[in-house]
């Protein structure tokens, strides 16, 4: 699976309705940044049931309100999900 | 919390992000740091060597997760050596052994038969016919057991009681033998009393640290960082090391000086008689506390009778001490010259004469600290009793900083093997079985009838005791390497083996323990958790739960006495070793080991079990089974008591108060406080009087058994006084000759403890330090056609083992000397090794014998 | 490096292929996207060419691929670079964290290279400088928290010197030391059995290839202590002597620990209890 952070920069004030519009995509998530315009989001994907991450962030860039977004880490991995979902503490 | 490896990723993920953007995420979505949720932690003592430190256990699920030094304990405050780090991995080896195994063929036990599973009580029936069989034909040393430094208190009192008490044997030894039992004698003859005056404070108070045969970096590794930071933090400290080659020590050292192998006997006279030629003893200190004796010189190297060298020596085995004068003492060291004792030893006269003053000076506190080096010597007694000499003299004892201290291998060397007696010759406390008033006492205390506990010459009010074969007794000890012998010739049959692995341990394995342990009319038992080398060699095998999966015990060597609750359960049907003695107790009627006579005195005993007998007494069985908790609330299992039917650990430790801290005891000085107590603290040391521990004993103001005004006092002896015991130089057992023309000297790496059983199985320690090497200089190697990471052949008069050539690694040995660690089970240097002893102490000597190494 | 890794090495590699085809459509100019197309024209970091190798562009240019070196490292850890692999196809190189060099005194490798790319000048393995060793994680190495570990130290074939001891007073404990390791790159070789051995789940102690490495004092700044033990004496004129006005009792060392109060002196030369002068002898003093 691969596991990718971003930074998705916004318009100004806009951060709070570009998080919103972004979480309708699969396997994204915001985990903050809104007050900053600087939205911190992970895109995941799961090999076959979700559609591959690249295809994900190629369709981030046409999301309304989004002015760059810049890839800061990514994991890919070729673990079964099994392994990556099991509990390591 | 929960945490998968997704949710790390992304959190690691996130996080990355949100520092690059300068964005401050909320808590809950920054890294998961609570991994650590629903782990129980509880404190226990190390399970590696003697010097103590406290560890802190996770747990969660069963299964230890975590684990960290204890902040708080003072020997250690949260450190570690690399061993401990991974103290939970030695748990969980895949090879652990969970169930008991014979020797079969045919469903039959076979000396010569595979290893098939069997029930506990298939082994313990099995285990029991063999030892009553030998116990009835044999005599009491026609049985024997060898225990272990490792044991936890109570285990090594539940078998001192099996032994002596129930099998009516004094062939009872541990491991401890091999390691601890010079420094023992020396301190019976010199004070009266066992184990060091002083604590580990010391190394914050000493000016001069001397080493001898001590190589602390590696074997005491928390306790050298102590002494490094004093020498680092202390204006004027200095560090003098002394052994027969360049070990880690000397990276610290000011004054590092190898000497020849054996005289160090030299030195210490030496040191003693510029101490004399310079009037600088302490004269008020001689005459208040201190008697001169000497004791019998050319007694043998403890070999077999037959051996030519045994033969040769006048005095065998003898150690009487006579009384002498103090100008007769400084007589018989004034051949110790600086000249003399400098070409002897091969030390350079500069390096002496600093290390004489050192001791010398008046206004210099010395702690002097030596382990095998000392101990493992055919003269070991005599050395640490050498050493005392000069302490003594300078009245440098006893006190803050000023302190010969004998620093031990095992973890309660101190708390089980020496505290609680299982030596041939031991009882609890300090108490000998040479001594009839003793065994009355023991008796007593254990509910017996008197006249059960073999005395050492056999006799008790003067008549012979009566032995279940209907003969006398006869004489009753039997010391380690005697055992081996003893099995080699058929004369014991039975051995039980627990918490050690002597077939590595002991020397000369292929002329003495492998053929006495493979003896067709013997049988083997072994105890442990792993498949050792001496389980190999074993016919039955238990499994053995290990240290915290049992409720525990240990004394380290400040004689701090540490407890543990049972952390975890151990796997498969694995029982800790107090278990095993107990339960293989029920086995065996009173009437197949005690004769009629003895009966009758306690006619209720009869057709009792020696379990009835030894623990369902009425002492040992009076606390009722509890939930064990701790002050947290948190709940402990405790598999022993849930299957006996009482607080087994606290029965058998109340038990073994009576020796030590009951009103009317015949030896003072090893007072304990009470079992639950030790439970709320970080170790108590001994002798605990009114709930307080003391730290420097004989010395008024430190030690409550010396009464006020009386300053110092050696109260272990009748008149107070200490003995200074002059003792010569003489030459080592199989020096180098044309032939085997190197000394063999072996020991110990920071990164394995003893034989390798536990650290081996720990993958990292593994890779650290795979296998065994030769350490040599590499002008030995050169003229032997052999390089750095070249295979070599070592032979001795026993037997040869190839390993690697290390002549660049962390031991730098002198021409003329090879070092080999003895971990390592696929290079077994216990081949080669001899079976020499000190006559005196019995204990095994390492450290010296003629080898020769070619190229492989 | 486990099969596993080296598959997940490739995907990585693959999926970021494929990003770079819409990288600039996505306005996707990474700081790590960056970092990591630039690398690809070095050697990865963990990537260490085998004794004796010249530097890396030369040596690209000497090798001929022919994979002699593999051949004859009697401990097998030389491999050959693949397609795809971050590495030239068909150079040598070693992982240290799985295979590290064994420092052969004889060093095989060298001698069966045909062309030089290892130089057959480096005779002596402790000459050679594959990489050095780096303590990079000090929040982690448990040496520096105080735990007697200091198995990168034991290991060390150049014992001693290329990996030292420094031993220091631990302050939270208050009587333990430190011991802490202390890479020397005047004889570390980069054979990396340090970073294999390292007893952490990721080595805090990893060998880099030098540039990696290794950081460069400003070439006109000299160390003025190192300067003056070459040259064996002051560079300039030696200072004269100084001279001070100072109480009685009170020293001052110019070069050494400065003011010195003389042992304060005790205000009489009796002990406060009469017993302990009564007691002490004054014929032998």
């Amino acid at each position: 699976m691969n596991i990718c952070s971003l930074i998705v920069h916004t318009k100004p004030t806009q951060g709070p309705v570009v998080s919103e519009r972004l979480q309708t995509f699969q396997g994204v998530e915001v985990h903050g940044g809104l007050e900053e315009d600087k939205l911190i989001v992970t895109v995941e994907d799961e090999g076959e049931s979700m559609s591959p991450v690249s295809d994900t962030m190629n369709a981030l860039r046409d999301v309304e309100g989004v002015v760059n977004t810049i890839l800061i880490y990514h994991y890919g991995g070729e673990e079964s999900m099994e392994e990556m979902n099991r509990e390591i503490n | 919390m929960k945490l998968t490896r997704r949710d790390f990723i992304k959190s690691n993920a996130v996080a990355a992000a949100a520092s690059v953007a300068g964005v401050t995420l909320p808590v809950s979505q920054s890294l998961a740091a609570d991994a650590d949720d629903g782990i129980r932690w509880d404190k226990a003592a190390c399970r590696y060597c003697g010097t103590g430190c406290s560890v802190l256990m996770g747990v969660k699920d069963g299964k230890v997760v975590a684990s960290q030094g204890d902040p708080d304990a003072p020997v250690n405050k949260g450190l570690n050596c690399i061993k401990g780090y991974f103290l939970p991995k030695i748990l969980y080896g895949e090879d652990r052994l969970t169930k008991p195994l014979l020797r079969k063929t045919n469903g039959k036990y076979d000396k010569n038969g595979k290893f098939e599973e069997v029930s506990w009580e298939e082994a313990f029936q099995t285990m029991a016919d063999k030892w009553v069989a030998a116990r009835k034909a044999k005599g009491p040393k026609g049985v024997g057991m060898f225990g272990s430094g490792q044991w936890t208190v109570w285990e090594g009192y539940a078998a001192q009681k099996l032994l002596k008490a129930g099998f009516r044997s004094n062939s009872l030894e541990p491991n401890a033998r091999h390691c601890m039992a010079s420094a023992v004698g020396a301190f019976m003859r010199a004070f009266g009393i066992d184990e060091p005056m002083g604590c580990y404070d010391d190394l914050e108070h000493a000016d001069v640290f001397v080493l001898w045969g001590a190589n602390m970096a590696e074997m005491h590794p928390i306790l050298w960082s102590r002494l490094t930071d004093t020498r680092l933090t202390k204006p004027g400290c200095e560090v003098h090391v002394l052994s027969t080659f360049e070990h880690r020590c000397y990276e610290l050292a000011d004054n590092g000086m190898v000497f020849e192998p054996q005289t160090d006997l030299a030195i210490l006279n030496y040191i003693a008689n510029y101490i004399i030629q310079n009037k600088a003893y302490n004269k008020e200190f001689i005459d208040k506390h201190v008697n001169f004796t000497k004791t019998p010189t050319d007694i043998g190297y403890g070999l077999r009778a037959n051996d030519p060298r045994e033969k040769a020596a006048k005095n065998r085995n003898k150690g009487k001490l006579t009384k002498i004068s103090f100008e007769e003492y400084a007589k018989s060291v004034e051949p110790y010259t600086l000249e003399y004792t400098s070409k002897l030893s091969k030390v350079p006269k500069d390096n002496l004469l600093r290390l004489a003053k050192a001791y010398a000076d008046p206004n210099k506190k010395v702690a002097s600290y030596w382990t095998m080096g000392f101990n493992q010597h055919t003269r070991g007694v005599w050395v640490n009793g050498l050493c005392y000499n000069v302490h003594l003299l300078m009245g440098k004892i006893a006190e803050p900083g000023n302190s010969p201290f004998s620093l031990t291998g095992q973890p309660s060397a101190c708390g089980t093997a020496r505290e609680v007696g299982t030596f041939t010759h031991r009882l609890p406390a300090d108490l000998v079985t040479k001594k009839d008033a003793h065994c009355k006492f023991a008796e007593k205390t254990w509910k017996l009838p008197a006249g059960t506990i073999p005395r050492a010459n056999g006799k008790t009010d003067g008549a012979d005791q009566t032995d279940i074969s209907g003969k006398p007794m006869g004489k009753t000890l039997i010391h380690a390497v005697a055992m081996h012998r003893a099995l080699n010739d058929g004369k014991m049959n039975t051995f039980w083996v627990m918490c050690n692995n002597n077939m590595q341990a002991a020397a000369n394995m292929n002329d003495e323990s492998y053929p006495g342990w493979r003896n067709p009319n013997n049988f083997i038992t072994v105890s442990d958790p792993y498949p050792t080398v001496s389980a190999q060699a074993a016919d039955l095998i238990l499994p053995t739960a290990m240290w915290i999966e049992k409720e525990g015990a240990y004394g380290n060597a400040e004689r701090r006495t540490q407890f543990w609750r049972e952390q975890v359960a151990a796997p498969g049907e694995s029982k800790s070793d107090v278990w095993q003695v107990m339960e293989f107790s029920k086995y065996v009627k009173v009437e197949d080991v005690w004769p009629a006579d003895l009966i009758a005195k306690k006619p209720e005993y009869a057709g009792k079990t020696l379990y009835d007998v030894l623990y369902a007494n009425g002492t040992v069985d009076k606390f009722p089974t509890k939930q064990v908790t701790d002050s947290r609330g948190n709940k402990y299992d405790n598999h022993e008591s849930a299957h006996f039917g009482f607080y087994v650990q606290k029965g058998l430790f109340e038990e073994y108060r009576l020796f030590n801290s009951a009103k009317g005891i015949p030896k003072k000085g090893h007072e304990m406080a009470d079992f639950d107590t030790y439970h709320k603290v970080r170790g108590l040391r001994w002798p605990v009087i009114d709930g307080k521990e003391t730290l420097w004993r004989f010395r008024e103001g430190y030690d409550p058994h010396v009464a006020k005004g009386e300053g110092v006092k050696f109260y272990g002896k009748p008149d107070g006084k200490a003995n200074i015991i002059t003792a010569p130089y003489e030459p080592a057992a199989e020096p180098p000759d044309k032939e085997y023309d190197l000394w063999l000297c072996t020991g110990r790496v920071l990164e394995h403890w003893h034989s390798g059983s536990m650290t081996r199985r720990v993958p990292e320690l593994y890779r650290a330090v795979p296998d065994a090497v030769v350490y040599m200089h590499p002008k030995d190697a050169k003229k032997r056609r052999l390089r750095n990471g070249a295979l070599a052949k070592l032979t001795t008069r026993r037997g040869e083992i190839v390993c690697k050539v290390d002549t660049k690694g962390r031991n730098k040995c002198p021409e003329g000397l090879i070092f080999v660690p003895w971990f390592d089970a696929g290079r077994l240097v216990n081949k080669l090794t001899l079976d020499q002893t000190d006559p005196l102490s019995k204990e095994t000597d390492y450290k010296k014998c003629g080898v020769k190494v070619t190229r492989a | 490096m486990s099969e596993t890794e080296r598959k997940n090495e490739i995907n990585r590699r693959q999926f970021l292929g494929n990003m770079l085809k819409t990288a600039c459509g996505v306005g996707l100019v990474g700081m790590g996207l960056g970092a990591y197309s630039k690398r690809a024209s070095s050697l990865p970091a963990d990537y260490i060419r085998p004794p004796g190798a010249l530097p890396e562009e030369d040596f690209l240019g000497a090798c001929i691929r022919c994979g002699l070196c593999v051949r004859d490292c009697p401990y097998d850890i030389l491999f050959l670079g693949e397609v795809g692999d971050e590495v030239a196809t068909g150079t040598p190189y070693f992982i240290a964290r799985t295979g590290p060099c064994e420092m052969c005194e004889e060093i095989p490798c060298v001698v069966a290279c045909p062309t030089n790319a290892l130089d057959h000048d480096l005779k002596d393995i402790e000459d050679s400088r594959m990489g050095l060793a780096v303590l990079i994680d000090q929040e982690s190495c448990i040496a520096f928290h105080g735990l007697r570990c200091e198995v990168c130290f034991n290991i060390c074939p150049i014992r001693g010197r290329a990996i030292s001891l420094d031993m220091q007073h631990n302050p939270r404990s208050g009587k333990h030391a430190l011991f802490i390791p202390v890479v020397h790159s005047d004889a570390c070789t980069g054979c990396g059995l340090c970073e294999r051995a390292c007893i952490l789940e990721e080595a805090a102690i990893k060998v880099f290839p030098m540039h990696l490495a290794k950081g460069e004092l400003g070439k006109h700044y000299r160390l003025g202590w190192k300067e003056k033990e070459k040259a064996g004496k002051a560079l300039v004129t030696p200072d004269t002597e100084h001279r001070y006005n100072l109480p009685e009792g009170v020293r001052y060392d110019l070069q050494g620990e400065g003011l010195i109060i003389d042992g304060e002196a005790e205000e009489t030369p009796f002990s406060s209890n009469p017993l302990d002068t009564l007691n002490s002898g004054f014929m032998d003093k």
